[in-house]
């Protein structure tokens, strides 16, 4: 059987609160091309705290949740895999750290508005 | 390196803003410009749901172990406790974002500005952590491939089987340390020279056996088994751990040298002497499964007589210290009695009930519960489990079970 260990990183200040951006469905590009580096939106916050995100043409309402169960995302720990290797036997131990923490996202669920404009920019 | 550099000018932005029909001064100042990163990685991490005391475990600095292979499916264990891992997709789409301001943490006032936050990565996907019972059945499997049956058996043909340090059934065994620990109990494995094994049956009533007549030789039946004295004696015979764990299995501890009915100043103190006295329920319970196991279906009353004979003098036999051990069909004539634990039974919730059911139709409350007793949870008790998988009606006036589908 495989063992994994997950464990927070040793310092806690390694361990920031990242945050989700939470959209319904996916986002896609008129045409396929790869999404790295491809700007989103404009994300703004109401006074009274509401996010709004503004994509494309689309405007979108949403609130900011406070995740009941917050999400860990956990990556391989290249750096604990060496130091495993050396000091049991068992090569096949893989640890994983918890990069961050999510405890809060920003939940978009409701159908986009158009923004209708006279002259369409290019966007 | 991803730039920060971001294309996006306040007149961008105010353009849009325009069309949108919202003003300025509806907005706080700070613009967040969100941008998918250049390393946009959907695969190098995984998240996963914590469950409070899994959080808790981790911000405490303890590490959490998932334990899977390839034909079970992965758990998640803290030192107490297993969580099943079930991967849950979602059609929306998570934009992991490590640099988000968010509500509060927005600035109210001043100047207006842009701030760019990358995305690094889209997922439609999260791991969910659900608290389960431990996979522990393959434990008994384990033990039983090679049965401890006394030090001078150990190199016969018979004892060549694997033998395995509690390490090795961690790598095996899915479910928590403190679980396995517990199980290790109910099982009445012993450590011998480092490694879990569970005695022979027969090698066991031997050594359960020289312990009573040795009570009986020295009265020790009322007044406590002095622990050094009995391992200083029978550890000619039996290694001393095996001894010091079958004492331990079938008698309890007593507070102090001596107890009850002595007078005080009888018994001189005794400084950091052990003092057991044997269970009367598990010996009891030891010798019916001495008598019933191997012997198929048994006359009650004949058992009963039998029974009785066969325990240590001054102890009761009652039906209740079989509960979970043997079954009694008291409709048939006459009346029988066999040999039903419920280790052997499967710990699957499904298949237990289906296991339950074909044996016997119709049960009542206090005959079922000592057969799923073991597969309560925090949130789901007999009761609950009754409700999900059997099916109640009253028979004679008793509400009896029965199941909810065929018996396969």
């Amino acid at each position: 059987m495989v063992q994994v260990l997950v464990s927070l990183p040793d310092s806690p200040n390694q361990c920031p609160e990242w945050a989700i951006v939470d959209l319904q469905g996916s986002l896609e590009t008129r045409q396929p091309v790869p999404l790295g580096g491809k700007f989103v939106g404009d994300l703004h916050f109401t006074k009274q705290n509401v996010p709004i995100l503004i994509i494309g043409h689309h405007i979108l309402y949403g609130k900011i949740v406070d995740m009941e169960k917050p999400f860990a995302v956990i990556v391989k720990d290249e750096s604990s895999e060496t130091a495993t290797d050396r000091d049991t036997d068992k090569n096949t131990s893989v640890n994983y750290v918890v990069k961050a923490l999510i405890k809060k996202k920003l939940l978009f669920k409701q159908r986009p508005k158009p923004i209708i404009a006279n002259i369409p920019k290019k966007l | 390196m991803d730039s920060d550099q971001n294309e996006r000018s306040l007149e961008d932005i105010n353009t849009v803003l325009e069309y949108a029909k919202l003003e300025l001064s509806d907005v706080k100042p700070t613009v967040q410009c969100i941008y998918f990163s250049q390393q946009l990685d959907n695969q190098s991490f995984k998240l996963l749901e914590l469950d409070d005391t899994v959080l808790e475990t981790l911000t405490n600095g303890e590490k959490v172990v998932i334990r899977g292979n390839t034909d079970d499916m992965a758990v998640l264990c803290t030192q107490t406790t297993t969580f099943e891992i079930k991967e849950a997709e979602i059609s929306n789409s998570m934009l992991i974002t490590p640099q988000l301001d968010i509500g509060e943490d927005v600035d109210d006032s001043g100047p207006q500005n842009t701030k760019v936050s990358k995305v690094i990565s889209v997922m439609n996907n999260y791991y969910e952590l659900r608290p389960c019972k431990p996979k522990v059945a393959k434990l008994k499997k384990l033990l039983e491939e090679n049965m401890y049956s006394g030090k001078e058996c150990e190199e016969d043909e018979q004892h060549q089987g694997l033998k395995y340090c509690f390490e090795d059934l961690l790598n095996i065994v899915q479910g928590s340390e403190v679980e396995i620990k517990e199980s290790l109990k109910k099982l009445k494995a012993c450590q011998i020279e480092g490694l879990w094994r569970v005695l022979d049956f027969d090698f066991l009533s031997q050594v359960l056996n020289h312990i009573i007549q040795l009570c009986e030789e020295n009265d020790w039946l009322s007044t406590g088994i002095p622990l050094d004295e009995c391992l200083e004696t029978l550890g000619q015979l039996f290694p001393r751990e095996v001894i010091a764990h079958v004492i331990d299995c079938y008698a309890n501890e007593m507070k102090s040298g001596g107890q009850g009915d002595h007078d005080p100043d009888d018994q001189p103190m005794q400084i950091d002497a052990k003092f057991f006295s044997l269970s009367e329920d598990k010996i009891c319970q030891f010798f019916a499964e001495l008598v019933l196991k191997n012997s198929g279906k048994f006359n009650l009353k004949e058992f009963l007589k039998v029974w009785e004979q066969t325990v240590p003098q001054g102890m009761r036999t009652s039906l209740s210290q079989l509960e979970g051990i043997a079954l009694i069909d008291r409709n048939c004539m006459p009346e029988v009695i066999w040999y039903f634990p419920v280790e052997d039974l499967p710990e699957d919730v499904g298949e237990r009930f289906n296991t339950l059911f074909k044996t016997r139709e119709k049960w009542s409350l206090a005959e079922i519960s000592p057969y799923i007793r073991d597969l309560t949870t925090l949130k789901v008790d007999v009761g609950g489990l009754l409700t999900k998988y059997a099916r109640a009606s009253m028979m004679n006036g008793i509400k009896v079970f029965s199941s909810r589908k065929p018996v396969t």
